[in-house]
């Protein structure tokens, strides 16, 4: 049988890698390893040559300080013909809090001040500023996404209200904790198989099933074939899990 | 009014230490500061002590006792904030402590280590002598905010001070901006002879304060500490007054800093270098850092661990101390920060040897699990904490030792349980 490879594209990770992000990429390359896919990660770091982006068969952006996202939106405007394709062409991806509101049309400041994204979500996010408090907490959602079956476990922590458009679904329903604005108990949004997420803790670790869900996409996008990964154990996965729905009152 | 506040503390700390409530640390400054918001800047007013405020994201606690343990040692007389009472209300609980009923304070030398978010109401209220800047990690994003926001914070605070001489950090871009377009100032850093293997990950500031560009670091010692400048702006380090201690009390590189801190403020205060080796050596280690605690018998060994540089620099120490046994203790309390995620940001598969016994526990005890199952290391887990460090004393040979890196609460829950009770 030949070797399956699975090439991740990491968008900017020493700038967008504020919340432990890498562990989402740890979570990848080993949950591969373990299945002997080979896994290999691209650093798309500001100024990339836009053709890397062909190679890549599963995207991820993390989040990062104010001073950082700016570099980094300058760059993402630089890329984002090349970017829009690969994900209206159904190459999936995990966008995290700053990513994920990247992705949308625009986030207003809390002095109203417009940051122009690059319109990939149909969403927009804007940050009250004031009193409003950030949005801080353990969270659980209910991903609407058919094949996963379990709630999502993680910790959002984001300043901005995000609202989602017409043309773009939520990723899942917010059980415990604020999700996209803290009202109207969405969280997230799926566009093609790109998923945005307020969601950090990392995610993927914890919550291995959406992780198998990427990788596989990813790979029957790749192999243009139905691929059935291997169970791992998972028993720790659902500790971590099962310790914090335990704590906020929720029977997983 | 102040006589009321000071009575009514003093009575406070009496209480809590007679029936062992704990220390009596906060409550006391906390009710003068609502009886008068000025307390504070009233009794320092009538001080003619020299006022020191040491911050920074690690080894404020272990540099104030540095400092603490010379004046000490050549029969000065000083205060120094309870470790972990480091927010005004801390502050006000010290001057309660230390003055007579009438508010007048008889010491020398106040030290108070303040924390990051707290810094520019502590200048307000104090205006010390000395601002000590040790350096800016990244550490509890849930209740500091990010690093530049800091760091920004810092900076318009001590530009409103210019009275106050700075000694900082001139391997930390961050903090040596601090010292820009400003009088009064001087360096610490390291003399460039470390032999380091590690690092890279975990870099938390790559990019100049100034004009945003990444820096190009010559040399790192951890972290974003090192050798740096600036291609665009020509921005860098700053040439250090001090570049190394004569002795140091402490393992570690980060201690090394801490000591050379230590120095330069002592040496601007004029003690000479007899006075501060003497002094230094002895030294006895903070709650918690490096400090050595006898359980059962054995041997345990304590090292904070409360952020991704923190930890690395605690687990590098102890692997250069061939530790064999070591428990991880991780929890996710108001002091701890909410927050767990920064454990991904530690550098664990690369200074972990193999061959190491190790446990983890604390409220988080499945993450740190998950993170040591992702790092290909082999490790035993127990959620109940004094369970944990039986098993782990329990199968220690009676000549090893036990390591233990817990985070901020994790550390005083396991001195409750290795002492008996708390002692804080």
């Amino acid at each position: 049988m030949k070797i399956k490879t699975l090439i991740i594209g990491w968008l900017y990770p020493e700038l967008m890698n504020i919340y432990g992000d890498i562990g989402n990429i740890v979570a990848l390359v080993k949950r591969c390893q373990w299945r002997d896919v080979r896994a290999e990660v691209k650093m798309l770091n500001p100024d990339f040559d836009y053709k890397q982006l062909d190679d890549c068969d599963l995207l991820l952006m993390g989040g990062a300080q104010d001073r950082q996202q700016t570099i980094v939106n300058n760059d993402l405007k630089r890329v984002k013909k090349y970017l829009k394709n690969k994900i209206d062409d159904g190459t999936p991806g995990l966008y995290v809090c700053g990513g994920f509101q990247f992705l949308g049309n625009y986030y207003k400041e809390s002095d109203g001040t417009i940051v122009d994204g690059i319109g990939i979500f149909d969403l927009y996010t804007e940050n009250p500023g004031g009193k409003s408090e950030r949005l801080i907490g353990n969270m659980i959602f209910k991903p609407k996404v058919k094949g996963l079956t379990l709630p999502v476990v993680g910790f959002e922590n984001h300043g901005g209200r995000t609202y989602l458009g017409k043309n773009i679904q939520p990723f899942g329903e917010v059980i415990v904790g604020f999700g996209n604005n803290g009202e109207d108990k969405t969280e997230g949004a799926i566009y093609k198989e790109s998923f945005g997420t307020y969601a950090h803790g990392p995610i993927l670790p914890k919550n291995p099933e959406f992780a198998d869900y990427l990788i596989t996409k990813a790979l029957e996008r790749k192999y243009n074939s139905k691929i059935e990964l291997k169970p791992l154990d998972e028993s720790l996965e659902e500790k971590a899990r099962i310790a914090i729905a335990k704590r906020l009152g929720v029977n997983l | 009014m102040d006589f009321l506040s000071i009575l009514i503390g003093k009575t406070i700390i009496l209480f809590s230490r007679t029936f062992n409530l704990g220390s009596g640390s906060t409550w006391p400054g906390h009710i003068a500061l609502k009886l008068n918001q000025n307390f504070c800047r009233n009794i320092l007013s009538k001080s003619k002590a020299i006022k020191i405020v040491v911050a920074g994201t690690n080894g404020k606690t272990t540099t104030g006792k540095l400092i603490a343990s010379v004046l000490k040692a050549s029969q000065k007389t000083y205060a120094h904030n309870v470790a972990g009472a480091n927010l005004l209300n801390g502050l006000a609980s010290e001057l309660i402590q230390n003055s007579t009923l009438f508010g007048r304070i008889d010491k020398d030398y106040l030290i108070f280590e303040s924390d990051e978010f707290a810094l520019p109401q502590i200048l307000e209220n104090v205006n010390p002598d000395y601002l000590i800047c040790l350096n800016l990690f990244r550490d509890q994003l849930d209740r500091y905010g990010e690093l530049d926001s800091i760091a920004k914070r810092w900076k318009n605070s001590i530009d409103k001070h210019d009275s106050i001489t700075l000694i900082l950090n001139a391997d930390d871009p961050l903090i040596t901006y601090l010292g820009e377009n400003r009088k009064n100032k001087f360096y610490f850093g390291l003399d460039g002879k470390e032999n380091l293997k590690r690092l890279k990950h975990g870099a938390d500031s790559i990019f100049c304060p100034k004009c945003s560009t990444r820096l190009t670091f010559e040399k790192v010692y951890f972290s974003h500490l090192g050798i740096w400048r600036c291609g665009n702006c020509q921005f860098e380090r700053p040439k250090p007054t001090i570049i190394r201690a004569s002795f140091y009390p402490l393992d570690g590189i980060y201690n090394k800093y801490n000591t050379i801190a230590a120095n330069l403020l002592l040496n601007k205060l004029r003690f000479n270098n007899d006075q501060i080796v003497e002094g230094l050596k002895k030294f006895k280690p903070a709650f918690g850092r490096q400090e050595k605690i006898s359980y059962k018998g054995k041997a345990i060994n304590l090292f904070l661990a409360k952020n991704p540089t923190s930890f690395n620099e605690s687990l590098a120490t102890i692997m250069d101390l061939r530790a064999e046994n070591i428990l991880i203790v991780l929890n996710d309390r108001i002091p701890d920060g909410l927050d767990v995620s920064w454990i991904w940001d530690i550098g664990i598969e690369r200074i972990l040897d193999s061959d190491i016994n190790i446990m983890v526990s604390g409220d988080r005890t499945y993450d740190m699990a998950l993170r040591l199952k992702y790092a290909g290391i082999f490790f035993h887990s127990e959620e109940n904490l004094e369970n944990a460090i039986n098993s782990m004393v329990d199968n220690l040979d009676s000549d090893e030792k036990l390591y233990v890196l817990p985070n901020y609460s994790a550390m005083l829950d396991v001195r409750k349980i290795l002492l008996g009770r708390k002692l804080l």
